[in-house]
């Protein structure tokens, strides 16, 4: 009787605690809109902003790559499409689609190029802005592991047009979960930010919308001053053998100079490895800027180490990777993209061999409701 | 009839200045309502420069974290593109705001 009774004050006190934890940032951040509300100052809210309020949209990611590896010639035309929904002051539906076919040499034929198309939902999911600091998302999204998943991934925004090898730990079979996540933003200092998701995910085995069961948390503290963010990554797999994982993430860009520098670093009983990149731009040049300024080259360095358990997306061996590029921006959504890298690997993770790669990558972006589009 | 004139004379005269006086007062608190307007309208201009040079600072820091910084979309478009990459990025409340200042301007 005694420990029944406990265990109900025990509840009570998680149950109240709870909701204290709940309740008081809510009514901070409302006391904090009541305040702007008297203020007559910047708008809050992003319909207030701009007369009408937010439109639907359609942006759409395209790469024609060429890869050129080990001497053969692989065609990878990619469409993306993004549609943007935005409901009132504080949902949106966001989807991103990827339509990929890897047309390569059929062995045995006489150069007949073949591949098959692949479909894949990349993120469905609705976001709710519960306050500033709070974003609730519901449906498939992109696993918030590192930051190239996330953030790096759209054939548009990458500087590199190669995956990093250790891009599958802990991202699951295509780089999404599917449940919920609680994501946002916020300062904690005038000069230091913090970011922060933790999600998840369940198990989901129909192509094109599968996922792993697992949960996991990403935080990172960024610095608007020197632009310098760093932060880490966990992941508990709720299946299999209920195994961990962990990373890290830095990225730098200098405010005085074009460059921009980033690494990540995973590691899981699939492997590990790292990744560190520098991109810069050579707006500043001091011979031929004209000519110049549209130039990014571009830099990677990387490596993967075997884990104890075989995943077959991840490199068979042991691998070493470099890759060097030069991008050439018409618009800053419109980019002739090349490479050159080199990888040194056991014949099991596919062996040493040259990876050229010569592609463009276009993004238009065009409203999907009328009047959206009015300047 | 000359003992009229004395009063009239000072009753035009007081009239006159009390006319003159308002007038001069008048002219005074429209100029002191107008210098305050233009105090307003000078404090305003200043918070809308303000916010437009730290929104452009905060659309360097932020977007360039990720991509090459984008051209101005219309504002309806940015609106929604600004929620999409305030989730997407985890951007402040703050961030966002001011961005999509700048960026509507």
């Amino acid at each position: 009787m005694q420990g029944v009774r406990m265990a109900q004050w025990k509840s009570l006190a998680a149950l109240g605690a709870l909701a204290v934890a709940l309740l008081v940032p809510s009514c901070y951040a409302q006391s904090q809109d009541s305040s702007q509300a008297a203020d007559p100052g910047p708008q809050t809210s992003d319909s207030a902003a701009t007369s009408g309020g937010p439109v639907p949209i359609l942006s759409v990611g395209l790469a024609d790559n060429t890869f050129f590896e080990g001497g053969t010639a692989h065609l990878h035309p990619l469409v993306s499409p993004v549609v943007l929904i935005p409901l009132g002051d504080n949902w949106l539906i966001e989807s991103r689609d990827t339509f990929e076919i890897d047309l390569a040499p059929e062995p045995g034929s006489d150069g007949a190029y073949k591949g098959y198309l692949q479909k894949e939902v990349d993120y469905l999911q609705l976001d709710y802005i519960a306050n500033p600091y709070l974003t609730v998302t519901v449906g498939r999204f992109l696993t918030p592991f590192g930051i190239f998943n996330e953030r790096l991934y759209p054939v548009w925004v990458r500087d590199l047009q190669s995956d990093p090898l250790i891009l599958p730990i802990s991202t699951g079979p295509s780089g999404a979960g599917t449940g919920a996540m609680l994501r946002g933003g916020f300062n904690v200092a005038p000069s230091v930010e913090i970011n922060y998701a933790t999600y998840f995910s369940t198990l989901s085995t129909d192509t094109p919308l599968d996922s792993d069961r697992a949960a996991g948390a990403r935080a990172g503290i960024y610095l608007p001053g020197p632009r310098v963010e760093f932060g880490g990554s966990f992941q508990h797999l709720l299946q299999d053998d209920h195994s961990n994982a962990f990373g890290f993430h830095f990225a730098w860009q200098p405010p005085p100079i074009p460059l921009d520098i980033r690494a990540e670093y995973a590691r899981s009983h699939n492997g590990s490895g790292y990744w560190v990149e520098a991109a810069y731009r050579l707006s500043q040049s001091p011979v031929w800027q004209h000519a110049l300024r549209r130039v990014q080259v571009v830099g990677r360095m990387q490596q993967f180490l075997t884990g104890t358990v075989v995943d077959p997306v991840l490199p068979g061996a042991n691998t070493n990777m470099f890759e060097f590029g030069i991008n050439y921006y018409f618009r800053d959504h419109f980019r002739f993209v090349s490479s050159y890298g080199r990888q040194f690997a056991a014949p099991a993770g596919g062996g040493n061999e040259n990876v050229w790669t010569l592609g463009l990558t276009y993004r238009p972006t065009i409203p999907l409701w009328p009047g959206g589009g009015k300047q | 009839m000359r003992r009229f004139i004395l009063p009239v004379a000072l009753l035009l005269g007081s009239g006159a200045s009390l006319l003159v006086g308002l007038a001069a007062g008048q002219e005074h608190d429209t100029k002191a309502v107008n210098d305050s307007a233009a105090s307003a309208k000078t404090s305003i201009q200043h918070d809308e420069d303000s916010d437009r040079v730290e929104g452009e600072r905060r659309f360097h820091a932020n977007c360039g974290r990720c991509h090459q910084t984008p051209h101005k979309f219309p504002p309806r478009m940015m609106a929604t593109i600004v929620r999409h990459m305030r989730v997407r990025a985890t951007i402040t409340d703050e961030d966002m705001r001011l961005i999509l200042k700048y960026m509507t301007q």
